[in-house]
């Protein structure tokens, strides 16, 4: 049985498979760009090529790049602040005085964590925005898109970045903490039948205690960014699928009609290598090697600068601007007025006016106002793709002529959602009044 | 027909299923807690002789005890819109009115810090997104040592009186 071992032959040199260990993220050459691509673990998931105009400053303004940017921040700021935070009733508020006052730089770092979290808010809010005048959650000319759903994922998004903002503010365990779980938790319970039920679970009883503050502390630390960092992943991986920036779609449709290539069957550019087996490929990078850049560096640089320049923002504001801390969570009073951080004060504000009764029949503004209506927004912005008849040309253009119509609803909507926010953040004075922002509030006693 | 590997092919993905399922349930049923810790709903207040005439807030229990010679009633602080902790405002005049068919003196008013809901003296809702008045409760003596005792967990229409002998 014993044949005598052969020497091994020289391990075969195919193509593809690419013989330096290292990357450069300076290219000389097509080749090195591509080889940076393919052997870099942080760049893999960008195609070799981009096309040209998706990089455009003014197309998407980076918006979803400076929105991961932030994400970063939040999660890097966030570890040292782990450390130094005590999620217990008795001991949460003197942590956060510590982080504020006695630990060397705990104030810039809660600064760098707060005023990302408030820009994420604002930054997903003007991504959605720009995706939505853009048309880009709609499918354009490649095969197998699924833009729609991304969208819908961007809107869970949305969501997960607004459940870690209101769990991060309660972590604190100040006025503002506990009354704005007092709020939250009470809307739940508005809900008919099951209200009451949600609420318990939410706060572990029936009262805001201790199982109330782990409860929200375990979301916001583990199961939101968690959630949030797989959506995004996601998200990420939809937009390769879909072919790239929704843009690109727009530019292979101008092109297409100036060509009328034959073949019913052809698959999208290399952008995107949409599913379906096709006999013809069609590469733009072929077609019109002018439109198309190397990713590495031109992607790779800007988004380099958005997110370099997002954190500089970020660390020169934080030096800047201190984070507010209120007094200690007190059962005993509620702050007059008690209002909620910016982004949730249109949400007080409609919860305030939509209380109505007919007959002896109550609507309680808190289930239609603080459940209903966002729901029904929330519901509507999921659905709007699948709403939106208007043509495949319209996809990846700013303010394209025929989506007017909706772009001026959507636009007339955060019209008075960003209304709303206004006279909440200026115009609420002491028992909810309503004062103009020049105006001064009477004196109220803090005590009764 | 289902041969053997089809078998335990389907076998192996009911028992995965089912795994994921047990641990799944066991983990958010673990969060429903079995026994609270909350504060009794039974509070003992003092007694009653302690009370001034008019109104006396206890921030603990977040309640509002109303005095009249020997009549007691007992008035929640809680918000009935989203839960804050009303505060009272003295009335400039007191107001007489039949409340629950019996009468009372409503020495003041309430409002809410949160949404600006504001109550009349017997807690009845005026303006504001408050759905429904402010709730009563219900109060006793007690048998062993004298004190007022209010149990939160009680509540009563607006007729209520304890009228010490």
């Amino acid at each position: 049985m014993s044949t005598p071992a052969k020497p091994l032959p020289p391990a075969p040199t195919a193509p593809g498979v690419h013989p330096k260990p290292l990357w450069s993220l300076k290219p000389q050459s097509d080749r090195e760009s591509g080889d940076a691509v393919v052997s870099n673990l942080l760049l893999h998931w960008f195609p070799a090529k981009v096309f040209k105009p998706s990089l455009d400053w003014t197309y998407s303004f980076w918006l979803g790049t400076v929105t991961s940017a932030l994400f970063l921040l939040l999660i890097l700021s966030g570890l040292p602040l782990l450390f130094l935070y005590v999620p217990s009733v008795e001991r949460a508020y003197a942590s956060v005085k510590d982080i504020e006052y006695v630990v060397t730089f705990g104030s810039w770092i809660r600064s760098v964590h707060r005023l990302s979290a408030h820009l994420m808010v604002a930054a997903v809010f003007l991504h959605l925005v720009r995706v939505f005048l853009t048309g880009a959650y709609k499918n354009g000319t490649g095969r197998g898109q699924r833009r729609e759903w991304n969208w819908v994922i961007g809107v869970a998004m949305l969501l997960a970045t607004l459940f870690l903002s209101f769990t991060g503010y309660l972590l604190p365990w100040d006025q503002l903490a506990y009354w704005a779980v007092t709020v939250g938790t009470n809307i739940a319970s508005s809900i008919p039948y099951l209200g009451p039920t949600i609420r318990e679970l939410l706060i572990g009883g029936r009262t805001i205690e201790q199982p109330t503050l782990i409860r929200f502390y375990v979301l916001h630390i583990v199961v939101l960014p968690a959630a949030l960092g797989g959506l995004f992943v996601y998200h990420m991986w939809r937009i390769r699928k879909d072919g790239g920036l929704a843009r690109a779609d727009r530019e292979a449709l101008l092109r297409e009609k100036a060509e009328e290539v034959p073949g019913r069957s052809k698959t999208y550019t290399l952008l995107g290598v949409a599913r379906g087996t096709a006999p013809a490929i069609r590469s733009l990078t072929l077609e019109a090697p002018n439109l198309t850049v190397n990713a590495v560096p031109d992607l790779t640089r800007r988004a380099a600068t958005a997110t370099l320049g997002t954190i500089a923002v970020i660390s020169i504001l934080s030096t800047l601007v201190r984070s507010p801390l209120e007094e200690a969570a007190n059962a005993l009073v509620t702050p007059n007025p008690a209002k909620a951080p910016w982004y949730f004060l249109w949400l007080q504000e409609i919860v305030t006016d939509t209380t109505f009764h007919i007959g002896s029949f109550t609507v309680n503004g808190a289930f239609l106002g603080g459940v209903i209506l966002p729901g029904l927004l929330i519901g509507l912005l999921a659905v709007w793709p699948w709403l939106d008849r208007s043509p495949a040309a319209a996809t990846g253009v700013w303010f394209a002529r025929t989506r007017r119509g909706q772009n001026l609803v959507f636009l007339a909507l955060c019209l008075v959602v960003l209304l709303f926010t206004l006279i909440g953040t200026l115009c609420r004075g002491p028992y909810w009044h309503f004062y103009w922002p020049w105006e001064t509030w009477p004196e109220i006693p803090t005590r009764i | 027909m289902t041969d053997r590997r089809d078998f335990l092919w389907k076998g192996g993905i009911w028992a995965g299923g089912l795994g994921i399922a047990t641990q799944g349930t066991a983990s958010l049923r673990s969060l429903v807690p079995n026994v609270s810790y909350d504060a009794p709903t039974t509070v003992k207040l003092g007694m009653p002789a302690e009370f001034p005439d008019g109104l006396k807030f206890l921030p603990d229990e977040r309640l509002f005890v109303f005095r009249e010679g020997n009549v007691f009633h007992a008035i929640s602080a809680v918000c009935t819109h989203l839960g804050c902790t009303v505060r009272a405002e003295a009335l400039s005049q007191p107001v007489e009115k039949a409340v629950g068919g019996a009468p009372l003196r409503l020495t003041h008013r309430f409002l809410c810090p949160c949404h600006g809901s504001r109550y009349g003296g017997d807690g009845g809702n005026e303006t504001g997104p408050a759905p429904r008045p402010l709730a009563w409760y219900h109060l006793e003596i007690a048998p062993d040592d004298g004190h007022l005792v209010v149990d939160l967990a009680h509540e009563v229409a607006s007729d209520f009186r304890l009228t010490l002998a």
